[in-house]
């Protein structure tokens, strides 16, 4: 196995990255985990996750790269999902059910 | 402290575990197309750990593109963890710093959701979101180790596979829809998402969706308090 080896410029872009990808997860974990946040502040935290979960949901169904458009296979495989996550509200199933989905709409379309 | 949590956040993470395994196979096969040792493949998932940006490195890479801006596209992506990482700091309050380093550098969109939908297990018990995030990671960097050790036997998206990570949002979305100010939230949430995609480069939506959705949320809970 002699290529498995760490070029220069890669360990470079690796820990480069892997610095850039740190700070913005660590500094408000570290900071913001001593300090108290005001009552207003709460009220609007308690609308961050679905605020965000919306915006990585909704635009993998509606845009296609930076085009606006219904991604036919991801938005069909998507109501069953859904629909089921809303009655049942098991995770395992909905992964299962939207592979399943999404497997069977690759045949039909 | 029981030792308990951390199993339990294990358990959390399956549903993790099988969207990471075939993005993280696709990873491994593209990014040794692009020219990466399995080692170097391994490395950036152990220390970039981060989907989307790891991908666009790839793509940036086989284009040639210098490495200042493949890390300054990389910083951009990734700022949307301040707000998931400011938002799980509220319930961290007594947790060590190099266990709070640990924690926040494996930090995903998907550890988040999985964290916010089960916040009473996180609040100041870090072994379940310890457990969580670990396993969580540990199939990221099997999944791209193995597509970059093996990727030439496999073809990677049959089965639907493509749709099992977009599936787990879904359902970790509507678990977090508990009440009509939610429904609004995310009915303002979707429409801002697509046009800030359609309008700016990298993951900017993200940002910004959530800190105006967020902030309409608040507004629409004081207005209906003041009707009430």
């Amino acid at each position: 196995m002699e290529e498995e080896r760490v070029s220069e410029s890669m360990l470079i872009l690796i820990l480069g990255m892997g610095l850039v990808t740190f700070l913005p997860r660590f500094v408000p974990m570290a900071f913001l985990s001593r300090w108290i946040f005001p009552e207003k502040l709460r009220a609007g935290l308690n609308y961050f996750p679905v605020a965000i979960l919306s915006a990585i949901v909704f635009p993998s169904l509606f845009t296609d790269g930076n085009q606006v458009g219904i991604q036919s296979q991801h938005f069909l495989a998507a109501i069953p999902v859904f629909l089921f996550a809303w009655r049942v509200k098991s995770l395992w199933g909905s992964v299962l059910l939207g592979m399943a989905a999404y497997g069977l709409l690759g045949f039909v379309l | 402290m029981n030792t308990n949590g951390f199993r339990e956040g294990a358990k959390a993470a399956l549903p993790v575990i099988l969207g990471y395994l075939p993005v993280g196979i696709t990873f491994g096969i593209l990014a040794r197309q692009a020219g990466l040792t399995s080692l170097e493949v391994g490395m950036m998932s152990l220390f970039v750990y981060a989907g989307a940006s790891q991908f666009l490195a790839i793509e940036m890479i086989s284009k040639g593109l210098p490495t200042f801006s493949i890390v300054l596209a990389t910083f951009f992506i990734n700022l949307r963890h301040l707000l998931m990482s400011s938002n799980l700091s509220v319930y961290l309050k007594n947790v060590r710093i190099p266990l709070l380093g640990i924690l926040s550098a494996q930090l995903t969109d998907e550890s988040y959701a999985v964290a916010v939908s089960k916040l009473p297990l996180v609040k100041d018990k870090p072994r379940y979101l310890l457990g969580l995030q670990m396993v969580s990671q540990v199939a990221w960097i099997g999944g791209s180790a193995a597509g970059a050790l093996f990727g030439s036997l496999t073809t990677g998206t049959g089965w639907g596979l493509p749709f099992a990570l977009p599936a787990l949002f879904i359902c970790l979305l509507v678990l977090q829809v508990k009440n009509a100010h939610h429904v609004w939230v995310m009915v303002i949430a979707g429409i801002l998402s697509v046009f800030f995609k359609w309008l700016l480069p990298g993951s900017w939506y993200i940002l910004l969706t959530a800190l105006f959705a967020s902030g309409a949320g608040m507004m629409i809970e004081r207005v209906w308090r003041r009707n009430a």
